[in-house]
């Protein structure tokens, strides 16, 4: 009878435990920095629905403490399992050790189109092969303006130099009261001023970081044309067609600029396509019965921007590789981008040609086509977000009055040369 | 011995925790300032350099602007109003007239208001306060004609600095009165009243009897809130990242700075060390007015 009662005990445990470790689920979480986590909540739902074991907890923070603060985690053992990065950051980050080599998991699952497919995938991996995240999305700056206002101050065509959008600018202020070019100037850790500065730089054919065929790097750029750049952008603060509180705002996407463009303060900005989706959003509700006044346009002097995006990595520390994969990968395909993350294109390009175009958006087509990978500047020895620092900083320091833009320019160029050597 | 061995027993985890969270990591930071410990190659650790980001960091001019920020700005000046107005508004709840028509404890309750408020959240308020466009100071300013176009009290050079102390003012005064409000409250009444006996007028008073009297508390504070704003980081951060420019920049900040945006925690530890020793001083400070404070009272 004892042996019978510690036989059954010993069958009820052992089934327990069984159909415990069968019902077991994997939790990993996703830590996700773009606005719309409702949306990117009902697509993590569709996920969890798909695939029954895998739970994901989905966690936030804002991008311009995302950097850091994966970095401090991972290099004590935490963090999220899947981490949203930015493109340029991955090739610095996979260099700490902080992200997963993910060559194996492409080899066994596979990759959307193939690697091949992928946009900015130099970006992506190392110079030895390593792939250390899977392109997700892509975006350019391209400039956004209101027709309505353009045409009140007698601007027929998008200007297409520099001068010119000077000028139109400085016209809009005059006949209309609006800003003419509404230039975020604030200059935090990742300021807008940099883009800026570089499309400049880059249109008129300069470079802070270009590389030797012998695959060295240099400074492409004199202090001379660095402090062009800076005093172009300083005449916008200084005429007042860019207003001073201008240098409270360091955001490319900010409210400030979404407001002062639905208001009407602003006529012209220049930014991504997600910020314009979200311009046309806050217009649509709050005139629903007017019509899109928004419009899109490449850059002056054809200038090229750069082809910016996010990336997908794994956690170098997770205990899931194989279900944080899981989840990029459902999430690099459709229906992702067109049903929950809409205003962002796919870093794939037989994904792109599916994907319909809005017709106020078609200046971000053919800026795309202009633009430019952060090519040299990603893969040489100087982290992008430290010459975004500097860069940043040099300009508010000159347009603040507190530096001449030659004393800053010189700084930049000794800073950057030093590295460099 | 067997009192000292439960003695020790009982101080081990206290022990346990200051090596682990104090000593050893002091140690190590030490250690790091001497090294070129990268952050994009944390896992490569970093190579001796002995002096070198010492050396670099007293040449650097932003080093001295950083330390200029830090000390007169952030710290002078900040615990100086703090401590004046703190002083102030203890005499003002403690005053004849608030009790008359039942005000004090209306103030005192208000006072716990910005104390409550987590400092993250003080700083994002004020941001919108502050905002050129929405903000309700320059929407004020505008409408009753005194300002024609808003001020960015955050990006304009005459303005961040006081604009950052008004921050940090407004978070961390009740601390201040609320300190300085129970040092008034225990000034001896029949010595007020001798010294009015005496024909002192209500100044006299205050000068030679009150303030002697708050003396101890007010040279506590002071050293207290010195700790506090030397080495505050969230509030410079939060409110300007120590823009425009590098215009607010201060040391807790540039630490940052150079450790997560440049990636150089070498140097970033050596200024963490100059940080810790100008600390240091005041901590010595600090503890020989608190020792012989004690002494005081025991003999």
């Amino acid at each position: 009878m004892k042996l019978l009662f510690k036989l059954f005990s010993l069958v009820t445990v052992l089934s327990i435990s069984i159909s415990g470790l069968l019902h077991a689920e994997i939790e990993i979480s996703f830590r996700f920095n773009d606005a719309g986590q409702k949306e990117m909540r009902a697509a993590i739902d569709e996920f969890e629905k798909k695939n029954p074991g895998i739970k994901v907890d989905l966690q936030r923070i804002a991008w311009g403490s995302a950097r850091e603060q994966f970095l401090r985690e991972a290099a004590v053992g935490e963090g999220p399992d899947v981490v949203h990065i930015a493109q340029v950051w991955t090739r610095s980050m996979g260099d700490a050790g902080a992200l997963y080599d993910l060559n194996k998991l492409i080899d066994k699952h596979g990759a959307g189109n193939g690697w091949g497919d992928f946009i900015s995938g130099d970006l992506a991996s190392q110079d030895d092969g390593t792939i250390h995240a899977i392109p997700w999305t892509v975006d350019t700056f391209a400039m956004v303006y209101r027709k309505d206002i353009l045409e009140k101050a007698g601007i027929k065509e998008f200007p297409t130099t520099w001068d010119g959008l000077f000028k139109a600018s400085k016209q809009i202020k005059e006949k209309t009261g609006a800003a003419g070019w509404g230039i975020p100037s604030g200059s935090g850790p990742t300021n807008s001023i940099w883009f800026f500065l570089n499309f400049y730089w880059w249109s008129n054919g300069w470079s802070l970081v270009d590389r030797n065929s012998d695959g060295s790097y240099y400074v492409n750029i004199t202090p001379d044309q660095i402090a062009e750049g800076i005093d172009y952008y300083k005449s916008y603060l200084d005429s007042g067609i860019n207003p001073k509180s201008m240098l409270n705002v360091t955001n490319w996407g900010a409210q400030e600029l979404i407001e002062g463009m639905v208001r009407g303060d602003i006529a012209i900005i220049s930014t991504p396509e997600n910020v314009m989706v979200q311009i046309e959003s806050a217009w649509k509700a709050r005139y629903p019965q007017k019509s899109n006044p928004f419009g899109s346009a490449i850059h002056p002097k054809k200038s090229v921007t750069f082809v910016g995006g996010r990336q997908l990595g794994i956690n170098a520390n997770t205990e899931h590789p194989e279900a944080s994969y899981k989840l990029i990968k459902y999430l690099i395909n459709e229906p992702v981008y067109s049903k929950y993350y809409a205003g962002m294109w796919p870093a794939q390009k037989t994904l792109i040609k599916q994907l319909p175009q809005v017709a106020s958006h078609v200046g971000y087509k053919k800026q795309l086509i202009l633009a430019r990978s952060w090519g040299s500047y990603s893969t040489g020895p100087i982290p992008i977000p430290t010459m975004w620092n500097w860069v940043g900083r040099g300009a508010g320091s000159v347009f603040i009055g507190e530096k001449t833009s030659q004393e800053v320019a010189k700084e930049i160029y000794n800073n950057i040369k030093n590295e460099l050597e | 011995m067997k009192d000292n061995k439960f003695i020790f027993y009982l101080l081990a985890p206290t022990f346990f925790f200051i090596i682990c969270f104090y000593i050893y990591p002091t140690i190590y930071n030490f250690y790091n300032s001497f090294t070129d410990l990268n952050l994009f190659r944390l896992r490569e650790g970093g190579s001796w350099v002995g002096f070198k980001n010492y050396i670099d960091l007293f040449f650097d001019p932003e080093f001295k602007r950083v330390l200029f920020n830090t000390t007169i700005w952030l710290t002078i000046v900040g615990v100086f109003v703090r401590i004046v107005l703190g002083i102030l508004l203890a005499f003002l709840i403690n005053s004849n007239t608030l009790k008359k028509y039942k005000l004090t404890n209306l103030f005192q309750l208000s006072l716990m208001i910005p104390w409550a408020t987590p400092s993250i959240v003080a700083v994002v308020v004020w941001r919108m306060i502050l905002d050129p466009q929405v903000g309700v100071i320059n929407q004020f300013l505008l409408e009753w004609g005194i300002l024609t176009e808003s001020i960015a009290f955050l990006a304009d050079t005459s303005y961040v600095w006081p604009s950052i102390i008004t921050i940090i003012t407004w978070n961390t005064l009740p601390l201040v009165t609320l300190t300085f409000l129970a040092s008034l409250k225990s000034v001896p009444t029949d010595l007020l009243d001798a010294a009015s006996v005496d024909g002192a007028n209500k100044l006299q008073r205050a000068w030679h009897i009150i303030l002697p009297h708050m003396m101890p508390s007010i040279i506590i504070m002071v050293l207290m809130s010195t700790f506090w704003t030397f080495n505050n980081f969230v509030f410079v951060w939060l409110a300007t990242g120590a823009g425009p420019g590098t215009y607010t920049n201060v040391m807790a900040t540039e630490v940052y700075l150079r450790a997560f945006i440049d990636g150089k925690m070498g140097y970033s530890s050596a200024l963490g060390i100059v940080m810790a020793s100008i600390m240091t001083v005041f901590g010595i400070i600090y503890l020989r007015l608190i020792i012989k404070r004690n002494l005081r009272e025991i003999f």
